[in-house]
């Protein structure tokens, strides 16, 4: 008996404190359950909605990353498509090339040649590109509109011409 | 919380396209976000700028907004996002391992017979603001916002365990900052 009654004391004074501490959590949570809201300054909403409007698309942008959108999911599409097609056409000799011992490091290799073949055609095209963009003594681009409108007109005079005299007129 | 029928008219508008319906949501929300970013960036001019951060970076990521949750809570994630930029932008800490967290005693009970009168709206406003912003913006989001765990999970990106280890910290904090607030009130 001796021995418990000491232990029950302490339960009843834990109880106690965990009591008061409930209260205490309850209390401040009250008390910051009613904290006012403050308001931003006069004209925030407005601001906001300036910012949001210049951060919007026009519709016209919205029309062209949607057509840019679905000429990239066609392509690659169509890439996966053949990329699949090439693949279950050409299943047994990547299967027999796989097998075969130094196959894998062979189709590393060619792999690796046909990058590397790729890769220099499009940096010699990138640099023919540059060249022609920079080349000075490029005419000025009114002088190629000029020029395409005087070379449809020719076409076409020569087209009608030529269907005058198809019609024996 | 679940969500009102204007919001969800006026975000499934907006997602249509309609932007002007957006104001509606700012109106509705302008008041939460700015109090919420206040009381954690304590300037008026930051907490502005860090609300509209957050309403036009909302209103950007509309389209991946998930219906099935609160768009409280998914508004309030970005608020916070704001806000954690903003601090972190002002070099103030927002690490655990170097806010000012004072060792805490094995039991912060006993104060509650004399907080009853003394738990008012300035002294709470007060006791929050000492808090670090870690510790603050979950007692926030759980009492003022009526957010459980979970969606408090959600709001902070922290896992559920660590909002309740910091939600049962930041209560000891102000247990124990609210007991040395009333010592300080008897001697004077």
């Amino acid at each position: 008996m001796r021995r418990t009654q000491p232990f029950k004391g302490l339960a009843r004074i834990t109880r106690e404190d965990d009591m008061k501490a409930d209260k205490t959590e309850e209390l401040i949570a009250k008390a910051i359950a009613a904290l006012p809201y403050s308001r931003p300054s006069s004209g925030f909403s407005a601001r906001v909605m300036a910012a949001v409007t210049a951060e919007a698309p026009r519709p016209w942008q919205a029309g062209i990353f949607k057509t840019a959108g679905l000429i990239v999911t066609a392509w690659a599409a169509a890439l996966t498509y053949v990329s699949l097609r090439f693949l279950h056409t050409n299943l047994g000799d990547i299967a027999a090339q796989a097998i075969q011992p130094g196959g894998p490091q062979q189709a590393l290799n060619l792999v690796a040649a046909r990058a590397a073949l790729v890769l220099a055609k499009t940096a010699s095209a990138a640099s023919f590109c540059l060249d022609m963009v920079s080349a000075a003594g490029l005419p000025a681009w009114y002088e190629v509109a000029v020029a395409a409108l005087v070379c449809s007109a020719a076409i076409a005079a020569l087209s009608k011409s030529a269907r005058l005299a198809g019609r024996g007129i | 919380m679940m969500m009102g029928e204007t919001e969800i008219e006026l975000v499934r508008r907006c997602l249509e396209g309609e932007n002007s319906s957006f104001a509606g949501l700012v109106e509705l929300y302008q008041d939460k976000i700015y109090s919420f970013a206040l009381r954690l960036l304590k300037d008026p001019a930051a907490a502005e700028e860090a609300a509209q951060e957050a309403f036009v970076k909302a209103f950007k990521a509309l389209s991946s907004y998930n219906p099935a949750y609160p768009f409280s809570s998914w508004l309030f994630r970005i608020a916070h996002n704001a806000c954690m930029d903003a601090l972190r932008a002002g070099n103030k800490t927002v690490s655990l391992d170097h806010e000012d967290f004072p060792d805490l005693p094995d039991k912060a009970a006993g104060v509650a017979e004399t907080v009853a009168d003394s738990i008012d709206a300035e002294r709470i406003e007060a006791l929050l603001s000492s808090l670090p912003a870690l510790y603050s913006e979950v007692l926030l989001l759980a009492y003022r916002e009526d957010m459980g765990p979970a969606e408090i999970a959600r709001v902070i990106g922290a896992p559920e365990g660590t909002v309740k280890a910091r939600l049962f910290r930041a209560r000891e904090l102000i247990k124990v900052k609210l007991g040395a607030f009333n010592a300080q009130d008897a001697t004077v």
